[in-house]
């Protein structure tokens, strides 16, 4: 069966909320019913069938043809199935998805991965603020799944993490795990100001040592396990890095001692 | 003198308000700016709602800092009146509006008399200086609590850090006074606004706060960068649940302070139509877009790039009003200072929603 496929008319001149448009929401749809959901979000919303030509049977394999800056949540809530965008997308990218594929072929905007419990999401180009990180009001970001970006992120990358994995292979702005409790993040390139701030456990792996480091983080010298090694060939194994991130017997600092101090950051030496 | 005009037309108020009316109406995607008192913040938002618009204030980039401690956060506050008089200890984190400096040299002039009867003292903690805080610093005899080269949410870690008796490199001048302050004060508070610094820094503080809470008795005294902006704040999750940055798409409040961000929405194209209201006087709307302005703003002349202006009053000038106070920490009846022929936000919005069609009054 054909994947269902959304091939966008024209620049839509509103923000979409695309929420609706995922395998368990569309299963059992017929295409008429497709066409009528309402995505727009002003007082005139745009429907399906306004804004996408919608070809295709198959719900499980969803394909948007063509991106915007406008596309909102999609893939929210994503439980099975796998959904593609041949372009850009805006806020909350993959918000809250337990399982699943949602690939993003452009880039993304503020809170994509946003609480995401489980699943993949790649996006091939950059993300904006608040990767993995959690909406106003919520307490813990992203608790499960894993999130590669090849681009760049924006700032706040992995706030308040709590499981799972954030990897971004071309830098990210300043606090990057920000208020973390758990989980990994790793980042290739330049890393901001202040990585870690306040962060009471988890990993921050870096492919060089950070330059604009809190004080309450301790040096803790070079590190002589096994785990780098073994992450190393994750990364690789997962076609997330083409070579080894950390190297053998990382740097190690310490932190966010203001906090409970239990958090680490892992760098390559020599970098 | 006229109130109302269309473009550079003056014209009776009657007349702009039809005009202003049929934008609205017509509009996919009306925003709001927000700078009125209590009434006149209320009616908007009851027309916004109306208009499934969305609404900020003019103030919205520090207000949205402010509100995400709260939204992220949270934290241990008191009100400014028990910090005066039970508070031997106070420690002004980073920068505070110019606004609030004579309420902070007022506490100077005075020793606490509840509680704790120590002599006051005053500790300033910085990153990046500043003039103004230098001379608010000066002026209240603040003892330096920073250390050079680090900002102040660096400077935030490395109190917190070093009070919880953690070793680092990093040392604070004058850190050994306030650790000796500390033992004395009963109630330490500490000062701070949305001008301090980061939200990151000013959740460090709050942190710090909740730290000095499992020994004792500690909290801190939030005055708002604007007045005003704080009032709206509170008036919007009175009305909604939720602070400015709220919109109404499917007719149901929804706050985001990304995508209801009135600026971003108007640079964007999103919004098609922009009200903005200012009653402080000689107010501009900010530059950038080019959709139609309705421009409510206490002004003598036509607003520029406005398809319609009405001049409106301010409260406690022109107008009697209710506005938020930091110096009590709540709302407080202002009079009309000066009364004048203007008339307030809130009546020219309720003209509006009786000029749209189906000519039903706002709730408020």
């Amino acid at each position: 069966m054909k994947a269902l496929t959304f091939t966008l008319l024209a620049e839509p001149e509103e923000r979409l909320d695309l929420s609706a448009l995922t395998p368990a929401g569309l299963a059992g749809l017929a295409d008429v019913q497709i066409e009528k959901l309402r995505v727009g979000t002003t007082r005139n919303p745009a429907l399906v069938g306004d804004v996408f030509k919608v070809t295709g049977k198959d719900p499980q394999s969803i394909i948007f043809e063509g991106g915007s800056a406008r596309f909102d949540k999609i893939g929210t809530g994503l439980s099975g199935g796998a959904i593609r965008v041949t372009g850009d997308v805006g806020l909350e990218a993959g918000r809250k998805m337990s399982g699943g594929a949602l690939l993003i072929d452009g880039s993304a905007g503020d809170h994509a991965g946003s609480c995401m419990v489980d699943g993949r999401l790649e996006i091939k180009g950059n993300a904006g603020d608040y990767l993995g990180g959690p909406l106003a009001g919520e307490i813990t970001g992203m608790e499960g799944g894993l999130l590669i970006v090849r681009g760049k992120a924006g700032n706040y990358a992995g706030e308040r993490l709590r499981r799972g994995i954030i990897a971004i292979v071309k830098g990210c702005g300043d606090y990057a795990g920000y208020r973390m409790i758990a989980g990994s993040i790793v980042v290739a390139g330049r890393v901001g100001a202040m990585p870690g701030y306040l962060m009471k456990r988890g990993s921050l792996f870096l492919d060089r040592r950070p330059e604009n480091l809190a004080p309450t983080f301790v040096d803790c010298g070079e590190t002589d396990i096994a785990f780098s090694g073994v992450f190393d060939q994750f990364l690789i194994r997962e076609k997330i890095m083409d070579k080894p991130l950390l190297g053998a017997r990382p740097g190690k600092f310490g932190g966010d001692i203001a906090v409970s101090g239990k958090g680490e950051i892992l760098f390559r030496r020599g970098r | 003198m006229s109130v109302a005009w269309v473009g550079s037309q003056p014209v009776p108020l009657t007349d702009a308000v039809r005009n202003a009316a049929k934008l609205l109406a017509s509009s996919r995607c009306p925003v709001f700016t927000l700078d009125a008192d209590v009434h006149g913040t209320r009616s908007a938002i009851a027309l916004a709602e109306r208009l499934g618009g969305a609404y900020d204030h003019a103030a919205g980039d520090v207000l949205a800092k402010e509100v995400a401690l709260f939204t992220d956060h949270g934290g241990m506050f008191t009100m400014p009146g028990e910090a005066r008089r039970r508070s031997s200890l106070i420690v002004i984190v980073g920068e505070i509006p110019v606004a609030h400096h004579e309420l902070l040299q007022a506490w100077a002039g005075s020793q606490p008399d509840l509680g704790d009867k120590h002599k006051r003292t005053w500790f300033h903690i910085d990153g990046t200086e500043t003039i103004e805080a230098d001379k608010l610093a000066r002026k209240l005899k603040a003892i330096p609590l920073g250390a050079d080269g680090l900002s102040l949410p660096a400077v935030l870690g490395v109190l917190r850090a070093g009070l919880q008796g953690q070793r680092i490199a990093a040392s604070l001048t004058n850190i050994d006074r306030f650790r000796k302050a500390l033992t004395t004060a009963q109630f330490p508070v500490f000062v701070f606004s949305g001008t301090s610094g980061e939200t990151a820094g000013l959740v460090m503080l709050q942190g710090l706060v909740a730290d000095l809470n499992k020994t004792g008795r500690a909290s801190s005294v939030f005055l708002p960068a604007d007045d005003d902006a704080w009032g709206t704040a509170l008036t919007s999750l009175w009305m909604t649940g939720f602070p400015p940055r709220t919109g109404f798409s499917n007719s149901l409040p929804s706050y985001d302070p990304g995508r209801w961000d009135i600026q971003r929405m108007i640079r964007d194209k999103e919004a098609d139509l922009h009200v903005w209201m200012s009653t402080r006087g000689g107010e501009t709307p900010p530059r950038g877009g080019k959709i139609p302005l309705i421009s409510l703003s206490k002004t003598n002349s036509p607003t520029s790039g406005a398809k319609i202006t009405i001049s409106v009053g301010k409260a406690g000038i022109d107008h009697d009003g209710v506005s938020y106070s930091s110096r009590t920490g709540t709302f407080r009846a202002v009079q009309a200072a000066q009364p004048s022929e203007l008339p307030s936000v809130s009546s020219i919005v309720g003209q509006l929603a009786q000029a749209l069609p189906g000519r039903k009054a706002l709730p408020c």
